[in-house]
């Protein structure tokens, strides 16, 4: 068991929180445990929804972060969906995540989704030797040619909101998960 | 009635016979499309949301403000489509400093997001009352010989404040659907239950999740010809994994799993074998033969 003093707790973590969007539902939590008891993934996390909200309650904000727990959710959405004081916590789970990345610590598969997306606009590869066979299929069915939208306008939102570093080929940062 | 109509890339990248099979059903419905020229991916609601949730937004609206250009409302084919654009037309709506901060970016490229443009899924257009009608009226070749279990998978109708579409906890539309196409569908525990890929990192939780629904469905007493879903993420996770799992376990999991409009295609009279459902890992033999006498 963890055992904090209290000076050593992050008082500002909830509200960290609470002030992004859609994030403020973090502060309704009556800790009644119905989220925890719907979850899809809850026999699979070190720390279970309502352990997680408490927590970032309390302000242990390196406990949360490093948890495991935020990263592993089937984005079901139950939890949000009952939780009778109206917490988002699947939201609020991700930006968990979005805090959790900026110090640093990304799962390769999710990194290099943002580099697909940048190189293709799409989440699947769409160039060279992928192009030409995907193409070939969907002529044969008849179907629309696609149209491969504007990279420099994908990349730059993706550089102007923050993930620039991500998208470069030389990025050591990500850890395996 | 006419759609921007937003496709995504799984289906038209990787599922392009999910796109024909849509195709097909809309044309036969009188619905009329605008293709999307230049939308990216929407992007997908696990990885680019997890890092960073303006990235999201931001990419969504790009998405969304080209429809609102076309001046029409977006109809998109997959659910976790769904889930990004419908989740960033609401939560714009309801916040201006972050419907501030997306235009910020998006207008150094010479996008507006307004917010007019509505979203939505086929499932939502298919279970409306005037187009169940219709869809009655077009149906060749009746499913009444069939069983089939509905598998409505989790962003099509949560969380419900944001999605704004059927009941999160007892929802309906795919039955309804179903069922006018003649189908019997059944009534089962896990029905709503999640399929798990969206739980990416640890595949161990999808393999519990696909077991334990299509072992269930594998014990009921009556036979179930299929499975159908409204997701290519759902459909593909399921299939694969049924396999996957027939392989390790040597349990017999085989039920073939469809994606709604190809069921809809079968019954409006589209000749099965240009579907491509041969194509799937657990291989509809048997619905197929079922279907062609």
């Amino acid at each position: 068991m963890i055992k904090k003093n209290a000076k050593d707790l992050d008082n500002n973590f909830r509200f960290e929180i609470s002030k992004k969007i859609g994030a403020k539902s973090l502060l309704n939590c009556i800790q009644c445990g119905v989220c925890s008891s719907g979850c899809t993934v809850t026999e699979y996390v070190d720390m279970q929804p309502h352990r997680v909200v408490a927590s970032c309650l309390l302000g242990l904000k390196d406990e949360v972060l490093s948890s495991q727990a935020i990263w592993t959710c089937s984005l079901c959405h139950r939890c949000t969906e009952r939780c009778p004081k109206g917490v988002d916590y699947s939201f609020i789970l991700a930006l968990l995540r979005n805090l959790a990345v900026k110090e640093g610590n990304i799962p390769k598969e999710y990194s290099d989704t943002i580099r697909t997306i940048s190189k293709n606009g799409f989440v699947i590869p769409y160039t060279g030797g992928m192009k030409i066979t995907i193409d070939r299929r969907r002529d044969k069915m008849g179907l629309p040619k696609i149209i491969t939208p504007n990279l420099d306008e994908i990349n730059f939102i993706i550089k102007e909101t923050g993930l620039g570093d991500l998208i470069k080929e030389d990025n050591k940062k990500e850890v395996k998960k | 009635m006419e759609y921007a109509l937003y496709l995504g890339c799984t289906i038209p990248l990787r599922f392009p016979h999910f796109e024909y099979a849509f195709r097909e059903v809309a044309n036969i419905l009188d619905i009329q499309f605008k293709e999307m020229k230049g939308s990216s991916c929407c992007p997908d609601p696990v990885a680019t949301q997890s890092l960073n949730i303006d990235t999201w937004l931001t990419l969504a609206a790009r998405n969304l403000a080209i429809a609102e250009k076309m001046g029409l409302d977006v109809m998109t084919i997959c659910s976790g489509c769904f889930e990004t654009l419908k989740t960033t037309h609401v939560l714009l709506k309801e916040n201006n400093e972050a419907f501030d901060r997306v235009n910020l970016v998006l207008t150094k490229i010479g996008y507006e997001y307004k917010g007019t443009s509505k979203v939505t899924h086929f499932t939502e257009l298919f279970s409306q009352e005037a187009m169940l009608e219709k869809i009655k009226n077009v149906i060749l070749r009746p499913l009444d010989d069939l069983n089939v279990a509905a598998h409505y998978g989790c962003h099509l109708i949560r969380p419900s404040k944001i999605m704004q579409f059927d009941d999160p906890e007892r929802p309906e539309s795919i039955d309804t659907i179903l069922k006018v196409l003649g189908a019997n569908t059944i009534k089962f525990a896990s029905k709503l239950e999640c399929c798990g890929y969206c739980a990416r990192l640890n595949e161990d939780i999808g393999f519990k999740l696909v077991e334990e629904k299509m072992s269930e469905l594998n014990k009921l007493e009556l036979e179930v010809d299929a499975m159908v879903a409204v997701c290519p993420a759902c459909v593909s996770q399921y299939d694969r994994k049924e396999k996957l799992l027939s392989r390790k376990t040597g349990k017999e999991l085989d039920i073939p799993i469809l994606f709604l409009p190809e069921l809809m295609a079968i019954a409006f009279g589209i000749e099965i074998d240009k579907l491509g459902l041969k194509n799937r890992s657990v291989k509809p033999m048997k619905l197929i033969e079922k279907l062609k006498t």
